[in-house]
């Protein structure tokens, strides 16, 4: 008998064969390996641990069973850690909420100055890569699943004889890093194993500018932009306020010159793609990149002209004969340097980093101008001892590298496919992929070790502007993966530490405290240590040689179709690419979602024969086809190329999305790149985009025309406008009776247009706040994005060089909401704290209410869409907001569970709720501030002085709803100097 | 007997033309009325039962689809929230009120011409509004809720919110078919007793007897039967005109550019009953000559639905000029917008359409000939009735697709769901109406026997134009003498 304990006779006789509840079987299968007494062992202690260490905060590994509640831990109430992210070569302080040891939201750490509370949107995803089904799980051995004692016995004695050769033949890829751990590593790596490559890939890097300014230094230099200092701002191809690894900062910053007042700046940007930074400018001047050197070069000059003194040593600069701009191009540079030149000391020159030239015409100005110091520090950058992927793939070629150790990095994607590096690895005898993902790089290595996600880790990092950070973990890693710092102990030590170990040394080395627990703990709890490294003292140790070469490659002329390789604003150079919500987020711009596309000027497409959504074929040094979008704003003669696109192996979500422009480019070759040849394929692809989802006709444009500024109101600096908010029928009784508005608190927000530079941050942050559902391509370009805050686009003017316009727009929450009127079963309600309420479970889905809805803000579940999310995906919900099913509305709360969090809180207290302690999400996140959120009852409040402003206005005030949200209106600052056009 | 007379549509004052034609009596009408229900299954109705069926099996999946899946297999989006949905339901609805009309205002105004057809329009309103309530019902995110839109009392004092007006669209719809098919009923009783008097089989005895209600003919029953008949026409009366206000009112009480109308309760009417007559006439022409009830539905028949045809086009047409009048009148530029845009936007096919068969269209029944051509009747009323769906169409998805912000609009485009539920919707309606003409009396004998000269009530130059139940009681006694024979 195979059954020793028996339930029924039948069962004993082998009628009936006892079998587990389906659902039970599958989570076993799914859950737990076969067990052996061992593994069993095993996975009850880390369980154990899991339950004792949730947030590993206590590196002490002990299992402590919950008879003491921890301090301050109440079950149910979420608890902020501070850690941070790196993305670019910087690191971003963050605060991460955590709900009984599983973290579900980002947000900036007020403390830390590259945030002061504002995130990228990179850092509000982040959430959602940590809990990616997709990510790998396990060690992988030429495909196959393989142990990890097997990795250790090939690594170790592998490394110990690397070591012993001092590192011939030994070549590490990673990505840029400000972690001083890491960077303590390297120094040991270079000098322990001098004969092995360090190389760098960094697809979107600012170490150009770094590097650049060596050439009039003397030595690396980082810029560190004080914006909140500047009334006149010259940007020279740069995109400071989006594709920055200080850009939160700098939105801060340049949100507080943007307010009108004394501080009000001037913002002069020449660029070849339409930017954030470019619309957000007071002047714009569209320039292919051949040419912005050339600009820069020509500013100094009008600087120069007026009586300025560049520094001798970068005079050289403006010798000889420097061909004529356009006289659009001459017309910006003359009044921008006069504006500058009226600005000294409070103005700033600042160029892209693919512009050395321009580059060193900034250095001169700033300096001449007395901006240095002023609105500007330098700070020492490392040296470039770092080899690029170019030099990788010649070593490849000639087979010097026995041994490669990819860190994070992702080259078979990223580099351009002339290297054929991913070809080129296979090559190689041992290579070690790193990775959160079997991507591209993975799949050419023979082993792929999981890596632990940033939340998973101990790490270290440095802000933009030197300030030390710790990253520690919030979860202990899902999946058992490792930290790039863990693994280059593995190649560097006999004996690896552990992450935490590492970290911890090199804080007690940095900062060598007095009681070394205590800041310890210190740093732990505010996420960093205020520090800041001394500034460079500008020392003028140029370089001649390469000043001129700079020079004359800025004189150069590109061929025609320039190439303008741009970082995407979603998935960047395509490491976020299996995000879902980073690809339904619309672009700032074009607002297309899962897409990259060439973007063209309509001028340039008209004169390729092209249109919006055909298929192209683009040619440089290889091949690619992709689809053509027309967007205004994009300099004549240049084709726009996203990066990060055409992945092939991110993930179900990321996997042939786009196209990749790194098949076009070639092997060797800095920008500029001309001559790209596009030829139409005659066929067409659909771009998804949430906003004029369809070419416009005549009407529609005259229609839209006439009523976008009354919309989104904008006004010159100094000009006074009346308050728009009144109602057209003050005088009329209303036919409905107001809701009883009797609460203590009038819940209110103002939304200051002038400060917003459309980025899409809030709508991130609202995305991962309120469970807001991923619906995929087909339902967006049937216009059923559930984003509860959209940032509308407009654009004004001249199609070649528009204003462009934002407002994001969420429900207004109108006393007198038209919505609720016409809901049948009164599913939407007011409170008497003014709000606009939403019952989910009361609403049968006529849709009525979003038809009645003056600012179409209102969501409708289509579909069941959180029908399809994996378990792993579930635990990134917030367990406070309502994970909404089919047939029903939604629409923005003012994330009520916050504003509920704080009463309570307030409430226990016996205390009155304070101005500012409750932040919804999307003013939580803005980098710019831009977001008020408050309470009217308490006429001293924010919101209420904003809502009472002279900008202050409601859309559509001749409906008489009496909207609690309110705009401010854009101040734009134009040059008396610039005629408009 | 005015045998020779062959066309009654002209008319000479001094002698009225009689309204049943070909020399009927009491006995040849009731034969002619009931053999469509007596005879064998035709082999034609198989086939044409064969296709609604079918459609009608189309139109079930389609509703199990939706339900199953979600609106989302529909192609609306936001700001587009509402399209075919409400567009059929407001096309079905309107498509009633002819039936309600002829049989209820038409019956006060004394239109004795109306006793040919009243009882077939009557059908085809309550098989209308049946294919309307299946959309609002379906058209709900979660339709297994909707009788949340009932005030049904509840422990959680939980009630609809009555400022609605889909709220005031359940009651009126509701109401409305209440009544119509109260009205079909009672008045379909002595003609149901007919057919049980003349049944063979022992099925239909039965069936007939139970529906007839044990009707006798006797005096008392008749009095009775014509004073809720009346009482009934009255209550109806009024529904004519307030269910379409209500529906209109979805729209106007809104404040959408485009909905937000004053004009339209009576715009709605009036389109109603132009889509309503268009809807009878569509399906009279084939039904009368299929049937070879020449005598019965003749020829003025035929020319007075074209009339009120042509009136009630010109009525939309006026309404549709009022209304970019008003837009521009009013200097609300939203408004203007919405129906520029109409005309000329993106959905100008569609506009056009509307026009072109709601206003151009019936200009034909202007010419004498054309009235009284079946076969041009029934061309126009096709175009009427696709004008009426279309004028529907325009009305929800121009205004919504392109409403205040700029930035939200966007296009709707159906998906197959959306058109094969449509379709299917005829189906229903197809096999709803093919059933009543096999199985029940689809033309009113006692009502049209009032009106043929043996029923001895009127005189002279009127005889043969019949007087009313309800007008002068007590003296139809011996006109039944053949009705049940």
């Amino acid at each position: 008998m195979a059954h020793d304990y028996w339930r029924s006779l039948e069962e004993r006789r082998g009628l009936v064969t006892p079998q587990l509840d389906p659902e039970l079987a599958r989570y076993i299968e799914d859950e737990l390996p076969p067990a052996t007494r061992r593994s069993f062992l095993k996975l009850m202690g880390a369980s154990l641990g899991l339950a004792g260490l949730t947030s590993c905060r206590w590196p002490r590994e002990l299992i402590v069973p919950f008879t003491k509640r921890p301090e301050g831990r109440t079950p149910g109430v979420p608890q902020q850690f501070a850690t941070l992210m790196e993305h670019g070569g910087a690191a971003l302080g963050l605060l991460v909420t955590s709900f009984d040891g599983r973290p579900v939201k980002v947000e900036g750490n007020p403390l830390h100055p590259s945030s002061l509370g504002g995130t990228h949107v990179w850092a509000q995803a982040s959430i959602l890569e940590l809990y990616d089904p997709d990510r790998s799980r396990q060690l992988l051995h030429r495909g196959a699943v393989a142990r990890r004692e097997e990795l250790l016995a090939f690594a170790e004695p592998h490394f110990a004889a690397l070591r012993a050769r001092r590192g011939a033949g030994l070549a590490v890829v990673a990505g840029e890093s400000s972690s001083p751990t890491l960077v303590a590593l390297r120094q040991r790596f270079e000098t322990e194993l001098p004969e092995a490559w360090w190389v760098a890939d960094e697809p979107v890097s600012w170490r150009g500018q770094e590097l650049a300014s060596a050439a009039a230094l003397g030595a690396p230099a980082r810029w560190l932009l004080h914006l909140d200092r500047v009334r006149s701002l010259v940007v020279l191809d740069a995109d400071i306020l989006y594709a920055h690894p200080n850009a939160v900062r700098h939105v801060r910053d340049f949100a507080a010159t943007r307010r009108g007042g004394d501080a009000q700046g001037r913002l002069w940007v020449a660029e070849a793609a339409l930017s954030i930074t470019g619309a957000a400018a007071d002047h714009r001047l569209p320039v292919r990149p051949s040419r912005v050197g050339l600009v820069g070069l020509h500013l100094a000059r009008e600087v120069a002209a007026q009586g300025v003194a560049l520094p001798a040593e970068l005079a050289a600069l403006l010798a000889g004969e420097l061909p004529p701009l356009e006289p659009a191009a001459q017309a910006f540079v003359r009044a921008a340097a006069r504006d500058l030149v009226a600005h000294r000391g409070a103005g700033l020159v600042v160029a892209g980093p693919g512009h050395a030239a321009a580059t060193h015409a900034a250095l001169a100005l700033n300096a001449a101008l007395g901006n240095l110091g002023a609105t500007l520090t330098l700070l020492p950058a490392p040296a470039a001892r770092e080899r690029s992927l170019g030099d990788l793939a010649s070593a490849l070629e000639a087979g010097q590298v026995e041994t490669l150790l990819v860190l994070g990095a992702n080259p078979v994607h990223t580099a351009p496919a002339a290297l054929r590096i991913g070809e080129r690895i296979g090559r190689v005898a041992a290579s070690i992929h790193l990775g959160l993902r079997v991507d591209e790089t993975a799949r050419a290595c023979t082993w792929h070790v999981p890596q632990a996600h940033f939340l998973e880790s101990w790490g270290d990092g440095r802000g933009w502007d030197g300030t030390y950070g710790v990253q520690q973990p919030l979860i202990e890693p899902l999946h058992g993966g490792r930290s790039a710092l863990e693994l280059l102990s593995l190649l560097l030590d006999a004996a690896p530490a552990s992450g935490h170990d590492l970290v911890r040394a090199s804080f007690v080395r940095l900062h060598a405290p007095k009681d070394p627990e205590t800041a310890w703990r210190l740093a732990l709890r505010d996420g960093l240590v205020a520090s800041s490294p001394a500034a460079m003292t500008p020392a003028w140790r140029s370089d001649p040689a390469s000043l001129a070469a700079a020079r004359e490659r800025a004189l150069e002329a590109a061929g025609d179709l320039e190439v303008v390789l741009v970082p995407d604003s979603r998935v960047w150079d395509g490491r976020f690419a299996n995000n879902a919500w980073l690809q339904e987020l619309p672009d700032p711009l074009s607002k297309l979602t899962w897409d990259n596309a060439v973007l063209l000027a309509p001028a340039t497409a008209a004169a390729l024969g092209v249109r919006h959504g055909d298929v192209v074929k683009l040619s440089l040094a290889g091949e690619v086809e992709a689809p053509v979008m027309v967007m205004p704003g994009q300099a004549p003669g240049t084709a726009v190329l996203p990066l990060g696109g055409g992945r092939t192996a991110a993930g179900q979500v990321g996997d042939g999305v786009g196209f990749n422009p790194a098949a076009l480019l070639p092997a060797a070759g800095p920008p500029p790149l001309g001559g790209l040849r596009v030829s139409p394929t005659g066929r067409r692809h659909l771009l998804a985009c949430t906003q004029d989802h369809h070419a416009i006709d005549r009407v529609g444009f005259r229609g839209r025309e006439l009523r976008t500024p009354e919309i989104v109101r904008e006004q010159n600096v100094g000009e006074v406008h009346e308050s728009g908010h009144e109602s057209a029928h003050a005088d009329d009784a209303p036919i409905f009776r107001s809701p009883e508005l009797t609460g203590r608190n009038q819940w209110a927000m103002a939304i200051d247009l002038s400060a917003c530079i459309g980025c899409g941050v809030c709508a991130a942050a609202c995305q991962a706040e309120n469970n807001v559902a991923v619906v995929g391509k087909a339902q967006v370009a049937r216009s059923r994005e559930m984003a509860w805050i959209r940032i509308d686009r407009y654009f004004m003017g001249d199609e070649g060089n528009p204003r462009v316009s934002f407002a994001p727009v969420a429900c207004q929450h109108c006393e007198k909401a038209p919505c609720e009127q016409v809901c049948p079963v009164a599913a939407t309600i007011h409170n008497d704290e003014g709000l606009n309420q939403m019952v989910y479970n009361r609403c049968v889905g006529t849709r009525y209410c979003s038809n009645n809805c003056p600012f179409k803000v209102r969501r409708f579940n289509f579909f069941n869409y959180a029908k399809k999310v994996s378990h792993l995906r579930r635990m990134a919900f917030n367990p406070e907001v309502t994970v909404r099913s089919r047939g029903v509305m939604e629409k923005c709360t003012y994330c009520i569970q916050r504003i509920e969090r704080a009463k309570i809180a307030a409430h226990n207290e016996r205390r009155p709720i304070a101005d500012g302690e409750i932040v919804p999400a999307c003013a939580q996140a803005c980098p710019a501030g831009a977001i008020v959120f408050g309470d009217l009852a308490d006429p001293e409040s924010r919101v209420a002085r904003l809502h009472r402003e002279g900008r202050a206005y409601v859309m559509l005030p001749e409906l008489d709803i009496v909207q609690r949200t309110r705009y401010l209106a854009r101040l734009r600052n134009p040059s008396p100097d610039v005629e408009e056009a | 007997m005015a045998s020779e007379i062959l066309d009654n549509t002209a008319e000479d004052p001094g002698r009225r033309s009689p309204l049943v034609l070909g020399g009927h009596t009491f006995a040849t009408l009731t034969d002619t009325v009931c053999e469509v229900v007596e005879r064998p299954t035709p082999r034609a109705w198989w086939v044409a039962f064969a296709l609604s069926l079918a459609l009608t099996g189309v139109f079930f999946a389609m509703l199990g689809y939706l339900v199953v899946t979600g609106i989302g297999v529909w192609g609306l989006n936001i700001p587009t929230a509402w399209a075919f949905d409400i567009t059929n339901f407001v096309f079905w609805v309107g498509i009633g009120h002819a039936g309600t009309l002829i049989s209820a205002i038409l019956f006060l105004f004394r239109q004795k011409w109306r006793t040919a057809i009243n009882r077939f329009a009557e059908g085809m309103t309550i098989f209308a509004v049946v294919c309307a309530l299946v959309f609002p019902t379906i058209h709900t995110g979660r339709p297994w809720f909707d009788y949340w839109l009932m005030p049904i009392p509840n422990q959680m004092k939980m009630w609809p919110q009555f400022r609605s007006p889909l709220l005031w669209d359940v009651f009126a719809v509701s109401t409305y078919f209440t009544v119509s098919l109260l009205f079909w009923y009672v008045g379909m009783i002595p003609d149901l007793a007919t057919l049980r008097d003349r049944a063979k089989t022992r099925l239909r005895k039965v069936l007939y007897g139970i529906f007839s209600l044990g009707w006798r003919g006797s005096g008392r029953q008749w009095h009775h039967y014509e004073r809720v008949y009346l009482l009934l026409a009255a209550l109806a009366t009024p529904l004519v005109l307030s269910v379409h206000s209500v529906v209109s009112f979805d729209f106007a009480v809104s404040q959408l550019p485009g909905w937000h109308t004053t004009i339209f309760p009576p715009y709605f009417v009036a389109g109603a009953i132009f889509g309503g007559f268009a809807m009878v006439l569509t399906l009279l022409v084939p039904i009368r000559a299929w049937l070879g009830l020449h005598h019965i539905v003749t020829g003025r028949h035929l020319e007075n639905m074209a009339k009120i045809v042509l009136a009630t086009g010109m009525m939309v047409g006026y309404a549709y000029a009022m209304e970019f009048f008003i837009a521009w009148y009013s200097g609300n530029p939203y408004e203007r917008f919405v129906f520029i845009n109409r005309a000329l936007g993106p959905y100008a096919w569609a506009y056009w359409t509307m026009i072109g068969c709601n206003v151009l269209a019936p200009q034909l029944f202007w010419f004498e000939r054309a009235r009284r051509n079946p076969l041009a009747l029934w061309v126009v009323a096709m175009f009427v009735n696709v004008g009426m769906w279309f004028e529907r169409f325009v009305i929800i998805v121009t205004s919504l697709t392109r409403d205040f912000l700029p930035s939200s609009w966007d296009y709707f485009r159906p998906t197959w769901v959306d058109l094969l539920t449509l379709a299917g919707s005829f189906g229903l309606f197809m096999t709803l109406l093919l059933l009543f003409i096999r199985f029940l009396p689809s033309f009113a004998m006692a009502e049209i026997k009032s009106v043929m000269p043996e029923a001895g009530l009127e005189h002279g130059d009127h005889r043969g134009h019949g007087q009313y139940w309800g007008e002068i009681p007590h003296q139809h006694d011996h006109q039944f003498e053949g009705g049940t024979s």
